[in-house]
């Protein structure tokens, strides 16, 4: 299927990336790995006057343990962060996020970056003209229906990111640029938890680094995806679990954070209940939105987002005590 | 389309270089396929997900239907087209067909070129390993059995 | 010395170095000299009248070279049957399914074709569409077609013996539904078509094909030009799975295209499109009803079945009979009833597909299982008692002349330790078994038969030209197999021509299972031919009898005295010499019931032969999320006799993970008013290597009376099995039978709860 037609930019450092932006604003898409922008412009569902290459930007691949915190550039592709020996041992679940996101030529290509602005997805608009051409437009197409539920009056449409919940899970910031300036904020105000505009980032803000804090003492941390197959597929229900214990052992923090539960991922805060998985479960349940808008039906992901909170959290809690 | 000009594009593949006027709207499975007449990548999904269209930049296996030409020009392109030399088939695409990796072969270049890369990574994978290696490359007609085997073989060769 | 030299060894096949470089080409890899980019305007309407085309501002558009509607093809109709010429190449009044064809256009290159697609003015006016089976025959329905009443496309009644004396005089009696949605072929390759004429009027044409004889008279009618003008060309294919067989729209299309603009034009197809708009395979509502004895053994069966047929006939009559078909020949039964219907609804349309029937042939197994458990009788048990045995008939007369379904049976049960773990596994465990039989063709009219020619060269060398086709499963290779086993060559001395209309004579197509034993038929008896008259020669210049000689090593000796021989390329140059002839020809047309008819007598031998599979299965399930993990699969097929037993092996994993683990656990289509929402990679959900289990292969040989070398087919009864091996091991697992295929988690965690709670009983 034919791209859309389009001017190619391909800046070399960030400052010319965020003037080119600047310019441009909403007539341009950033291109990173490609594996999510290029499919979205072959349905024809976005056909941006400008691509802007990211690939070729210097200081935005790699990570860099420090003390306080890491810090990984948002071309830092997901293969890498899959290897990575110091993400693994200490921040487990992007890992295992980052392995699990894609087939592995996929890995090679996805970055962190991408993974995280990925579009919201649905049944009903991730279509090409085939199934597009003659339906009725839907929120995230412009329209004011929701064809996945009848009479919805917003978007449901799913952020099926596997690294955003594993990033929020260990409290990760991300830096954004823009000709001139420059802010840093919570990985979680990113997302605005709206379909159809489901990102809090300006037309010309461009996301640079993703910084993940250095937790203090103990830490535990898995990530839980469910999809039929054993690779390539997006997640239908995901969790990503973070417990942390003070010096004397004491839990201080736990954390879930669900993947394709709604237009941005969900939050939950285990604190009061980390010993009962089923509480957890119970939680993740009620926060999970169970819409029918991807494969399989929504009540049976919406219960899943129940188990994978369970799996996810008891597997963190495993490795705490195992000392990872 | 007025607003996009065509741009000379420079492609390194398979140790030649090549130079092509194109749109950038041109992936480079298009590239490969309509300039440069190697049809040996091959396009089944068009999504990145079936791997039929993989070919390796520098020497990593991606999908040439997400890769747009003009983003990949500098880089080392290997196609199925360039892992034979002269006469003799290499060793991969030797042991695919020794072990009746391949029926209908639509997927075999891609399987091959992701097998390769797999091999040169990591000589001895485990049969777990080649599995993972090989997920993301999708074929309708073995079931996998005979392609594993055949990977297998050269595993244990490279022990 | 060794009977054979090169039947029954595993030999690597011919044609797989080339698709190891990428130098194999298929349809879509073809250039030729200005060639246009072709595309097809599809419905976006499930059901509506057309009003009126307007294709004046894409003629206008620059690049563009040709328009074309359904005032070009004339209205012209096809149909496999005389009696289901419904589908209209283009249709002229209405169209009946999203993506149907409308409209098309050829250009210079693919962007000005898809911007001429969005000019051309289509006004529709929507009709009320049908989209279930229930919908389709309600009372009031919107009906597709005038002569089809009732939205009813065909129906096929079956009735042997007595089944209401059956069912009475059974010990036990059950009636179940089963039902799966439309699965998909999802070949490798999409669908892809060439054309062009030359100055004579030639029409040269390459697509993916089963048959490309079924390919060339649709097109020799619809263009009105003879036979020997459509050259139906041989190219690669990337695999078929029943899905490549008839003519398609895109093939008629790309041929007016071709012959508007008289340049060469290709027509690829998306992704989309191959799913969509090529075949796919029926949904299906099936109820069975059976009796058996106090053994188990099978004495009345009474089944209805519903199939989802899309907007045309397709295969209809094939289709509607088939799944039936099969269970007859796997299992005895005497007393049987079988009303097939199949019902037109507005979506696309569906054609035969290697796994034809899950709902069918997993309902009569998992039937089975039940009606064990009620008489504590094993599964195991239960289909030794009923299985087909050599020398029978089925209720349809059909005689079976080699069956080895038992052993099978046996074999697979003791490879799998079944005594070891049915009923002994832990919780959540499960093993189940499936059984199933294919035909080797069936009547199909005056391509029923296969014939072929060889010729020698003055060096010993030998083309043979024959119509049988290669969609990827290894028949190339078979035929260079038998040619060298026969002419005592080897196979590096054969060429081939093959599947070209032009030159090679005519042959069912890679259909139906038939390849092997009609076309491999033909291509001995060629063969034997050829032999035959290089023996004359030889025999008389050594003074003695023909049938003293034999051919091995590029020689032809005298049997007894090996040390007497001459090379063939002698013998060839000492007949061209002689003024005799040095080629072959071979016809085989099988001993089948040309009366025998889909729908108006379906009685009479069916097949010449039947293969027979068993598959055995050991799942594992995670109560909290349905999930099924595969531990392990056993598969066996009475082949006749293994001429490659590795293709053999590759038929059978692959048809493991097509009708196992793809067809039970993933693989199924979601719709939103007659659009297909998963056609894609991401939407159906094709195995991955990652996902397959361990498969113990099984050839199991009975050598067929008929079949060259006792051969037989290569794996699709293995095909058939392993989903209904699938669905006993889940059901074994979970302790709920599942009546819904295919078994995802979401119904395998409904079934636990379901369980847990008490509302749902074993």
């Amino acid at each position: 299927m034919r791209l859309p037609p389009f001017q190619f930019l391909e800046p070399t450092n960030v400052e010319e990336a965020l003037s080119m932006m600047n310019a441009r604003k909403e007539t341009l898409k950033i291109m990173a790995g490609g594996t999510d922008l290029l499919n979205r412009m072959r349905f024809r569902l976005i056909e941006p006057a400008f691509v802007m290459n990211i690939g070729k930007l210097r200081d935005v691949d790699g990570i860099d343990i420090g003390e306080n915190e890491t810090v990984i550039g948002t071309n830092t592709k997901l293969k890498d962060i899959a290897r990575s020996p110091l993400i693994n041992n200490k921040f487990r679940a992007i890992a295992e996020a980052a392995f699990e996101a894609a087939s592995p030529a996929v890995t090679n290509m996805a970055t962190i970056g991408g993974n995280i602005l990925q579009d919201t997805r649905c049944l009903y608009y991730n279509q090409s003209g085939m199934v597009l051409n003659g339906l009725e437009r839907c929120h995230k197409r412009g329209g004011t229906i929701c064809l996945a539920v009848k009479g919805g009056k917003r978007c449901f449409s799913v952020c099926q990111s596997d690294m955003a919940p594993a990033l929020i899970a260990f409290d990760a910031k991300c830096v954004l640029q823009k000709k001139g300036s420059t802010r840093t904020v919570a990985l979680t105000e990113l997302f605005t938890g709206n379909g159809v505009t489901p990102f809090a980032i300006g037309a010309d803000e461009l996301l640079t680094k993703i910084i993940i804090p250095q937790p203090k003492n103990g830490v535990g941390s898995a990530y839980r995806k469910l999809r039929l197959r054993g690779s390539v597929d997006y997640p239908l229900a995901s969790a990503a679990a973070f417990v942390s214990v003070t010096k004397d052992g004491e839990v201080n923090a736990c954390r879930v954070v669900l993947g394709s539960a709604g237009a941005s991922p969900r939050v939950i805060d285990g604190r009061s209940c980390e010993t009962h998985l089923e509480s957890i479960a119970q939680k993740a349940y009620d926060s999970a939105e169970g819409i029918d808008n991807l494969q399989m039906p929504g009540a049976y992901r919406r219960k899943m987002a129940g188990v994978l909170a369970k799996r996810a959290i008891k597997a963190a809690m495993d490795r705490l005590k195992e000392g990872m | 389309m007025s607003e996009m000009k065509k741009t000379a594009i420079t492609l390194n593949v398979n140790n030649e270089t090549h130079d092509i006027i194109a749109y950038p709207n041109k992936t480079l499975l298009e590239a490969l396929r309509d300039d440069l007449r190697l049809t040996g990548t091959k396009e089944s999904c068009g999504e990145g997900v079936c791997g039929s269209c993989t070919v390796l930049l520098d020497g990593a296996p991606v999908r040439s239907c997400l890769t747009l030409a003009v983003a990949v020009q500098g880089k080392k392109i290997t196609t199925i087209e360039g892992l034979r030399v002269g006469e003799k088939l290499h060793p991969v695409q030797e042991a695919f067909v020794n072990h009746h990796a391949i029926q209908c072969g639509f997927c075999s270049p891609g399987m091959i070129l992701t097998a390769y890369a797999l091999l040169k990574e990591n000589p001895t994978p485990t049969e777990t390993e080649i599995r993972r290696a090989i997920s993301g490359n999708i074929c309708r007609c073995t079931g996998y059995a005979k392609i594993v085997e055949a990977i297998k073989s050269l595993a244990e060769e490279g022990k | 010395m060794e009977k054979f030299s090169y039947i029954g060894k595993d030999m690597k096949r011919i044609d797989t170095a080339s698709k190891s470089t990428g130098e194999a080409l298929f349809a879509a890899d073809l250039a030729l000299p200005r060639m246009l980019v072709g595309k097809i305007l599809r419905s976006p309407h499930a059901h509506a009248r057309i009003v009126a085309i307007d294709a004046s501002r894409a003629e206008k558009l620059p690049g563009v070279k040709a328009v074309l509607t359904a005032r070009d093809t004339c209205g012209d109709k096809w149909g496999v049957f005389k009696y289901t010429q419904d589908q209209q190449f283009l249709p002229t009044e209405k169209v009946r399914y999203v993506g149907e064809e409308v409209a098309a256009v050829a250009a210079v290159d693919e962007d000005t074709a898809l911007e001429a697609l969005s000019l051309i003015d289509v006004a529709y006016e929507p009709l009320p569409a049908v989209f279930t089976i229930e919908d389709a025959l309600s009372p009031g329905a919107p009906q597709l077609h005038d002569v089809y009443p009732n939205n009813i496309n065909i129906h096929v009644h079956i009735n042997v013996g007595d089944v209401e004396k059956g069912f009475a005089g059974s010990h036990l009696v059950r009636e179940d539904t089963f039902a799966a949605p439309e699965d998909s072929y999802f070949q490798g390759e999409p669908y892809a078509v060439a054309a062009q004429f030359d100055h004579a009027g030639n029409l040269e044409i390459w697509m993916p094909n089963a048959g490309p004889h079924l390919k060339s008279k649709p097109l020799s009618n619809v263009l009105k030009i003879p036979l020997n003008k459509v050259r139906v060309r041989k190219i690669t294919i990337g695999g078929a799975f029943g899905g490549r067989s008839e003519i398609s729209p895109a093939d008629v299309i790309c041929a007016f295209l071709a012959k508007k603009t008289q340049r060469p034009v290709k027509i690829v197809y998306t992704r989309e499109e191959n799913t969509v708009c090529t075949r796919q395979a029926h949904s299906m509502i099936a109820r069975i009803k059976t009796g058996v004895d106090r053994e188990g053994r099978v004495v009345a069966r009474d089944i209805t079945c519903h199939m989802d047929g899309g907007a045309y006939s397709s295969t209809g009559p094939i289709a509607t009979s088939v799944p039936f078909l099969c269970m007859e020949q796997a299992y005895r039964m005497e007393n049987v009833r079988y009303n097939g219907y199949r019902v037109l609804t507005n979506k696309p349309i569906r054609g035969m597909f290697r796994t034809h029937g899950r709902a069918f042939a997993c309902g009569v197994d998992i039937q089975l299982d039940r009606l064990g458990e009620a008489l504590g009788i094993d599964p195991l048990t239960m289909r030794l008692r009923n299985a087909r045995q050599t020398g029978d008939t089925t209720p349809t007369k059909s005689y079976v002349a080699s069956c080895g379904l038992t052993e099978t049976i046996e074999k697979t049960a003791k490879r799998s330790r079944w005594a070891e773990k049915f009923g002994k596994l832990p919780p959540y465990h499960g093993i189940g078994i499936g059984c199933n039989s294919v035909q080797t063709g069936f009547p199909m009219g005056i391509r029923g038969g296969s014939q072929a020619f060889i010729k020698l060269n003055e060096d010993g060398g030998v083309t043979v030209i024959t119509g049988i086709v290669d969609n990827g499963q290894g028949n190339d290779h078979m035929i260079v197999q038998i040619a060298a086993e026969e002419l005592g060559l080897t196979p590096d001395d054969i060429q081939l021509i093959t599947a070209d209309t032009e030159v090679t004579p005519s042959d069912p197509g890679s259909y139906s299972m038939c390849e092997t034993f009609i076309g491999g038929n033909a291509v001995r008896l060629a063969a034997q031919d050829v032999k035959k008259k290089l023996f004359r020669i030889v025999a008389e210049e050594f003074g003695v009898g023909e049938e003293d000689l034999s051919a091995k090593n590029r020689k032809i000796f005298v049997t007894k005295n090996p040390e007497q021989s001459i090379s063939i390329t002698k013998a060839v140059r000492m007949a061209l010499t002689r003024n005799e002839s040095i080629s072959g020809e071979g016809s085989y047309w099988p001993n089948v019931d040309w009366k025998r008819e889909w729908v108006k007598n379906p009685y009479g031998q069916l097949s010449e032969t039947f293969s027979f599979g068993t598959v055995i299965c050991e799942v594992k399930v995670d109560p909290e999320t349905g999930q099924v993990e595969v531990l392990e699969v056993t598969a066996s097929q009475d082949v006749g006799y293994a001429l490659n037993p590795k293709v053999i092996e590759g038929q059978f994993e692959g048809g493991v993970a097509m009708g196992g683990q793809g067809g039970m656990l993933t693989e199924y289509l979601q719709w939103h008013e007659g659009r297909v929402l998963t056609p894609t990679q991401l939407g159906y959900l094709v195995p991955l290597a990652i996902d397959m289990p361990k498969i113990n292969d099984i050839i199991v040989e009975t050598i067929d009376p008929k079949g060259p070398y006792g051969a037989k087919e290569a794996g699709m009864s293995v095909a058939m099995s392993a989903a209904q091996a699938y669905c006993g091991a889940i059901s074994n697992a979970v302790g709920i039978y599942f009546h819904e295929y295919p078994i995802t988690p979401d119904k395998i965690l409904k079934a636990i709860e379901e369980k847990k709670k008490g509302d749902r009983k074993e």
